[in-house]
C-alpha cells in the first residue's frame, strides 16, 4: 500500500523556486532514501511532508488522504514524525522531557508507556541519561534522541533528515542500524542523506536530488552500482 | 512673591543631599513598601517575559493591558460603591467585592492582550514581517489604546477608590506592616508560583517552553503554535489584571488614560533586571527594582529620585550582567 504520495509539488522561498514539480511515493514497511549535495532540497522536502512549509503547487497524500492543506501539528497526530535536521534537541529540557515532548499530542497513557519501552530498547543510552539536559549531550547521544523522541508520536512514517550528520564514523554505523531496526519493527522511513553510501546500502529504494528536481530512482542496490552516482556522490570514479 | 519661591527652592551646591540618618531610620518601612511595589512590578514583567520568550517581541502594549485592567477593576468596585473612602462592609463582604473587581481585572486584561495579539501581531507574524514591524506596531498598538481611553475618560485621573484601610498586623524592628501590604505581596507571590509551576509542570507549560526554545521543532511535536502564542498572551494579561487590583489597591487615584506607561517601562525595567525571558527572573528583577527605588528616594529625600536610582542600578547591573540577574531563558526545566 502507498503509505506517502507526492504530486508534481512545487515549493517557493520567495521568488525562488527549491522544489519543482517533484513526484515520487513511498510504501508501507520500505526504507527510502534521498540523496543529494548540499542545496539540493533535501530539507525543503522534508519540511513540506512534516507542513513546516507549504507547496506553491502539487498536492500531498499520507495514507489514503490529501493532507496537501493539513496544518504541521495535526500531521504528528495523523501519523508523520520528522527527526530534523540539526537534530532539535530542545537544550533546556532533560532527556526524558524531551521525549515526553515527542508524545505532545497523545492521550493513550499505555500506549506510550509502550513507546518509552520501545525507545529505551534501541538506545539504552538514554535510559541512562534519563535526567541529563539535552543540550549537554554529544552529537551522536543528540541524535539518539531526536530519533527516539520522533518515535514517541508512534508515527507510520519517519523522516529522518540527515541523521549522520556531524557523527564519528562507528556512531554513523551504529545510527544506520538501529534505522534499519525501526523499520523491520513496522515503521516506514523516508531518509534524506549526504552520506550516500549507508543510506542506499539500507535503503529499499532511493531518490537522487540535484537542484530541486528528482535525476534518478531506483532500488538502493541500483543506485549504489551506478556509475555516475559513484563519481558524484560515493566519492569514488 | 519672588523671594520666597527661591528660598523654597534647593540651592545649586544642595540639590543633591544623602540623608543616610533618614535612610537607617526607615530602612524597614521602605523594604516593606518596596516589596510591596516591587510584587506589583513583578506581576506585569512577567506578562512581557512570557510574551518575550515564546516570540522574542517586546509586547509594549503590555502597559495598556495593564491599564484596561485597572479600568475593570476600577467600573467593578465604582459599581460596588466603593468611593474616596472606604464602604462600611464586613470583613467578608469586602472579600468577596475584592475577588470580583479581581476576576473582572483579569478578564478584561486578558481579552486586551488577546486581542492586541489577534489584531496587530498575528498578521504580522503570518506575512513574517521583520522584527522592526513588529516593535513599531506594539508602540503603535499601545498609543492608540491609550489615547482611546483619553477620548473616551478624559484627561484626569478616575475618582479615587479605597478598598479598604490598612490595618496594622505585624510589628517588625518597631515598624508596622499593614494588611494592604501583606494582601499585596502575598498575592502576588502566590501567583508567581502557581505560574512558574504551571510552566514547569503542566503539559501546556512544556508547549511554552518548547515554542519558546524552538518554535518549528515543537510544531513537529505536535504542539499548536498558535494556540500557545494565545495562551502566553492570556496567562500575560491574567497577571496584569491581578496587578490592575493591587495598583489600584495602592495607589487609589492611579486610573487614568495614561497610567500604565510608567509602571510599565519599570515593569519591561524588572524582566530585563532578573533575566528577560526567565520567569523567576521576573520576580527578582520586580522586588529589586522596588526595594532599590524606596531606598533611593529616602537617601535622597525625594520621590523624584526612585526612577533615577532605580534606573541607574538597572544600567550598572546590565553593565555587569547583560543577561540580567538570573540569566535569560524561558526553555530551562527550572524555567
Amino acid at each position: 500500500m502507498t503509505l506517502l504520495e507526492l504530486n508534481n509539488v512545487s515549493v517557493h522561498y520567495g521568488r525562488i523556486q527549491a522544489i519543482k514539480d517533484m513526484s515520487f511515493t513511498v510504501e508501507e514497511g520500505e526504507i527510502v532514501s534521498l540523496i543529494g549535495a548540499n542545496g539540493a532540497g533535501k530539507t525543503t522536502t522534508m519540511k513540506t511532508i512534516s507542513g513546516l512549509l507549504n507547496p506553491s503547487s502539487g498536492s500531498i497524500r499520507f495514507a489514503g488522504e490529501d493532507i496537501t492543506k493539513m496544518k504541521a501539528h495535526i500531521r504528528v497526530v495523523q501519523g508523520i514524525s520528522q527527526a530534523p535536521e540539526g537534530r532539535g534537541i530542545f537544550p533546556g529540557m532533560t532527556v526524558m522531557e524531551n521525549l515526553d515532548m515527542g508524545a505532545y499530542g497523545r492521550k493513550d497513557r499505555s500506549g506510550m508507556a509502550a513507546d518509552i519501552d520501545r525507545v529505551f530498547d534501541l538506545f539504552p543510552r538514554l535510559l541512562e541519561r534519563q535526567k541529563q539536559l539535552g543540550g549537554t549531550m554529544s552529537g551522536g547521544e543528540q541524535q539518539m534522541l531526536a530519533i527516539g523522541r520522533a518515535l514517541m508520536s508512534n508515527p507510520k512514517l519517519l523522516l529522518l533528515d540527515e541523521p549522520s550528520m556531524g557523527l564519528a564514523p562507528q556512531f554513523i554505523r551504529q545510527i544506520f542500524k538501529i534505522i534499519t531496526e525501526i523499520n523491520s519493527q513496522g515503521t516506514t522511513v523516508l531518509l534524506v542523506e549526504q552520506n550516500a553510501n549507508q543510506a542506499l546500502a539500507r535503503a529499499h529504494r532511493a531518490f537522487v536530488l540535484e537542484t530541486g528536481e528528482i535525476t534518478h530512482s531506483g532500488t538502493g542496490k541500483e543506485l549504489l552500482a551506478n556509475p555516475a552516482i559513484k563519481e558524484a556522490y560515493l566519492g569514488v570514479g | 512673591m519672588l523671594p520666597s519661591l527661591l528660598a523654597s527652592m534647593p540651592m545649586d551646591n544642595d540639590w543633591i543631599s544623602f540623608d543616610v540618618p533618614s535612610l537607617i531610620e526607615n530602612f524597614w518601612s521602605a523594604t516593606f513598601d518596596g516589596l510591596t511595589f516591587g510584587s506589583i512590578y513583578a506581576l506585569v514583567a512577567l506578562g512581557y517575559t512570557l510574551v518575550y520568550g515564546v516570540l522574542n517581541l517586546i509586547n509594549f502594549a503590555h502597559s495598556e493591558v495593564f491599564i484596561m485592567g485597572c479600568f475593570g477593576v476600577w467600573f467593578t468596585l465604582s459599581a460596588l460603591n466603593f468611593g474616596p473612602s472606604a464602604p462600611h462592609l464586613g470583613f467578608w463582604a469586602i472579600v468577596g467585592n475584592l475577588i470580583l473587581a479581581l476576576v473582572v481585572g483579569m478578564i478584561v486584561s486578558a481579552l486586551t492582550a488577546v486581542i492586541v495579539e489577534r489584531v496587530a501581531y498575528r498578521p504580522l507574524r503570518r506575512r513574517n514581517a521583520p522584527r522592526l514591524a513588529f516593535l513599531i506596531t506594539a508602540i503603535g498598538v499601545s498609543f492608540s489604546i491609550q489615547y482611546l481611553l483619553y477620548l473616551w475618560r478624559g484627561p484626569s485621573p478616575e475618582r479615587a477608590l479605597t478598598m479598604f484601610h490598612p490595618t496594622p498586623i505585624f510589628d517588625v524592628f518597631g515598624t508596622i506592616i499593614d494588611s494592604q501590604q501583606i494582601v499585596i505581596v502575598v498575592a502576588a507571590v502566590i501567583m508567581m508560583i502557581v505560574i512558574d509551576l504551571f510552566i514547569s509542570r503542566s503539559r501546556t507549560g512544556r508547549g511554552i517552553r518548547a515554542v519558546a526554545q524552538d518554535p518549528d521543532t515543537a510544531t513537529l511535536m505536535g504542539v499548536n503554535k498558535e494556540r500557545i502564542i494565545m495562551t502566553t498572551f492570556i496567562i500575560g494579561g491574567i497577571l496584569a489584571g491581578a496587578a490592575a487590583l493591587f495598583y489600584t489597591m495602592k495607589i487609589p487615584s492611579g486610573v487614568q488614560y495614561n497610567g500604565g506607561f510608567i509602571l510599565g517601562i519599570k515593569a519591561f525595567a524588572a524582566a530585563v533586571l532578573g533575566g528577560i525571558g526567565n520567569v523567576r527572573g521576573a520576580l527578582v528583577g520586580g522586588l529589586l527594582l522596588g526595594l532599590i527605588g524606596n531606598y533611593g528616594q529616602i537617601l535622597l529625600g525625594n520621590s523624584q529620585w526612585t526612577d533615577v536610582v532605580a534606573f541607574l542600578v538597572l544600567v550598572l547591573v546590565l553593565i555587569l550582567r547583560p543577561q540580567g540577574v538570573l540569566g535569560s531563558s524561558l526553555g530551562r526545566s527550572k524555567a
